[in-house]
């Protein structure tokens, strides 16, 4: 073990921790939420999320506003002709 | 000190018990757990052997770390050759039995032969018994656990017990201890029901005897730390595994109506914050602080008012998306049921929807199941078939066979709708858009397998310099490594990267959850190097742990292999390549695996383990691990 690794890995991880925001699971950008949100759109791509708290602090995605997502999908796919890579 | 643990060798048909010390080498060549057991398989177990006659052997390990105070340190290993597979047995929970099984004395067990009646082992303070167990012989797993409590007059008594299902010889069906902890894969308690045993009970009060207490104790302050302030550990507080199904069913990444679909929109009742509602609290293993094991109890219907835990991620697939339900209840009930009886949730759940996909196809009738409306959706119908399967009645009896002998005996084409690889059916998760996650299912020992290697972190998205510091240690690797999940390069070291992760945590008895699994900034080599030396006096490198970890995934395929795998199982079902998936955001809509490509990958993979392309270990890398003796009969 490094001795940076013995000495501060603890302290290290905590301080590099992201809370208050999560990932859109579309664009991966962070997105913060307003407090109690129940549903919010992401900014950067217009996804849109349920959110759950698992603290008053901390949301997370619960799972898709279905319509919006499969419209936008849908969408996309068209556009892309499926996005194969 | 913890390292003087001794392994039991029991003889069932003779009745004998003989003890014998460990030698310190082979400590730390395998560890323990996973480890050790692979070593007393491959060296215990006649090639060919029955997996349900007195030539199969049944292993009890305890990891190296168990019962010390390092975090997480609760697993016990089982092993044997799985009546499910042919192959591996192998499974392993968390609980309270494996520091109570280290504390009366013993960190392994070498069971051999057949009872000519019920028993069970008490193993205390350094003594085991073996006492008859015709009064528990019926009893659900959770009341045998209380029975022998009764009958030994001590509250403090921890038990691994086989429910019905292992006593009806159901091929996956599991060892269990406290409500629903479950050594759940690969059959394990059909080996010890073909024992005629029924439990083992331990209680002990020998000090384990720590290395180096204080500096052991201010470290785990530091483990802990850096495991309870993740995200991860955070949401697991609250919903335990469940919480997974937020990315997977909305990602579009699980196994729907068996295999027909990859996300099951709009089925909110069975989405973790809705199970999360019927909670009354969480529990947690031995010195774990995550605590991810709901409590709760089962509200309306026949079961109504029965205390259950759980459930896990698995269940939402094994009673919700795979066999088309959206209710929580179902979910709720199935684990209860699959706990009680001493059953694999997940192989439980994928045997009732491919029979589901089978009815719906035709092949399945209701004069084949006695009535039984084995339609998608059907709630009832799911329960019906779990209590069928545990008691081996109606269809239940032909599905409690597992995936390849079930298809065997229904015939037609029924074995193409099987979500399984050798014999062994996948979680509820669907792996065409992931190459990773595929290459990982079926390259795995055990067979269709997420805990055997996951590299789940694939699907964050992290940036190259940070999958280079997770995969460049402790063994260097410059190979491409790309955030992409739908690429096929770099992802064979991924796979291996996470085998070696996940075999070091099962030979040192700590959780899955404490590792870079679904967390990068988790725990890893370095910290379980320093783990192993302040709590047990040895001094062993990251790359040592590394090595360790490859001896014990290295004896898996040679004893796969003695038992007859080929390089043709190391593959996936068929609509892995031939169905596209249908839902799910843009990244995985119209996915499906590529042959070719993924042929090549199985040739890296194969590479990279320093394998031949049969798949089998080359001489110099067997020399290289020290298991070219092997079996070497040391133990």
């Amino acid at each position: 073990m490094s001795e940076s690794t013995k000495k501060n890995t603890d302290k290290k991880t905590v301080k590099g921790r992201t809370s208050g925001q999560f990932r859109c699971l579309y664009c991966f950008k962070r997105i913060t939420a307003p407090p109690g949100a129940k549903s919010t759109t992401c900014p950067h791509c217009g996804y849109a999320w349920r959110i759950s708290w698992f603290s008053p602090g901390e949301p997370r995605i619960r799972g898709p506003v279905w319509e919006n997502n499969e419209a936008m999908t849908r969408k996309i796919m068209a556009e892309s002709k499926g996005g194969s890579k | 000190m913890a390292l003087k643990r001794k392994i039991a060798y029991i003889d069932l048909t003779n009745r004998t018990v003989k003890t014998a010390s460990i030698p310190i080498e082979l400590r730390k060549k395998f560890l323990g757990g996973r480890g050790l057991d692979m070593y007393l398989l491959y060296n215990h177990m006649e090639p060919g052997a029955d997996a349900l006659g007195p030539g199969n052997v049944a292993l009890v390990s305890a990891g190296l770390l168990v019962g010390t105070l390092a975090s997480a340190s609760a697993r016990i290993h089982l092993a044997g050759k799985s009546p499910l597979t042919g192959f591996i047995g192998s499974a392993n929970c968390g609980g309270f039995f494996a520091p109570e099984m280290r504390l009366a004395g013993f960190d392994h067990l070498v069971i051999k032969g057949k009872a000519d009646k019920p028993v069970y082992l008490w193993i205390h303070n350094g003594d085991i018994e073996i006492r008859d167990a015709g009064h528990l012989w019926g009893h659900n797993a959770q009341d045998s656990q209380t029975l022998i409590r009764e009958e030994l007059g001590d509250d403090d008594i921890q038990s691994l017990t086989i429910g019905v299902a292992g006593e009806n010889l159901v091929r996956f069906s599991c060892v269990m201890t406290s409500m629903k902890n479950a050594a759940g894969r690969t059959g394990i308690g059909a080996i010890w029901g073909s024992k005629n045993l029924k439990a083992v009970a331990a209680r002990g009060t020998m000090d384990i005897g720590i290395a180096h207490p204080e500096e052991a104790l201010d470290y785990n302050k530091e483990i802990i730390t850096q495991v309870t302030s993740a995200k991860v550990s955070k949401t697991m507080q609250k919903l335990g595994t469940m919480f997974i199904w937020g990315t997977t069913n909305t990602t579009g990444l699980v196994r729907v109506r068996n295999f027909q679909s990859n996300q099951i929109p709009h089925a909110d009742d069975i989405e973790p914050e809705s199970i999360e509602e019927e909670m009354i609290g969480t529990a947690g293993c031995f010195g774990c602080q995550v605590h991810c094991r709901g409590r709760y109890f089962i509200k309306g219907g026949p079961y109504s008012g029965t205390y259950a835990e759980g459930p896990e991620y698995t269940s939402l697939g094994a009673f919700g998306a795979e066999v088309g339900c959206t209710s929580k209840q179902t979910v709720l009930v199935g684990n209860h049921l699959v706990n009680s009886y001493g059953m694999d949730t997940l192989e439980t759940g994928s045997m009732i929807a491919w029979a589901m996909e089978l009815f719906e196809k035709g092949i399945l009738t209701e004069k084949d199941t006695n009535g039984l409306d084995l339609s998608f959706g059907n709630n009832d119908a799911v329960i019906e078939a779990v209590n069928q399967i545990a008691h081996r009645e109606g269809i239940g009896d032909i599905l409690a066979e597992g995936p390849l002998r079930a298809a065997e005996k229904i015939g037609q084409n029924s074995i193409q709708y099987l979500i399984h690889v050798k014999g062994m059916s996948n979680l509820h998760s669907d792996e065409r858009p992931t190459p990773a996650l595929s290459l990982n299912i079926a390259t795995a020992s055990r067979g269709a397998d997420h805990l055997r290697s996951r590299p789940a972190i694939d699907l964050y998205h992290l940036p190259e310099k940070v999958l280079r510091k997770i995969f460049g240690n402790p063994v260097p690797y410059d190979g491409p490594l790309t955030s992409d999940f739908r690429d096929y390069e770099g992802k064979p070291w991924e796979v291996i990267w996470q085998e070696m992760c996940y075999g070091a945590v099962d030979c040192l008895g700590i959780c899955k959850y404490h590792t870079v699994f679904l967390g990068p900034n988790m725990p890893n080599f370095d910290e379980w190097s320093k783990l192993i030396y302040l709590n047990t006096g040895l001094e062993l490198s990251p790359k040592d742990i590394w090595d360790s970890a490859e001896r014990c995934y290295t004896l898996e395929k040679l004893f796969n292999l003695r038992e007859g795998q080929t390089r043709d199982m190391d593959w996936l079902p068929d609509r892995y390549f031939d169905e596209p998936t249908d839902k799910g955001l843009p990244v995985v809509r119209g996915r499906s695996i590529d042959r070719e490509k993924f042929t090549k990958m199985i040739d890296e993979y194969y590479k990279l383990h320093e394998w031949d392309k049969k798949g089998i270990p080359k001489k110099a890398k067997l020399e290289s691990l020290g298991l070219n003796n092997e079996p070497s009969h040391q133990l």
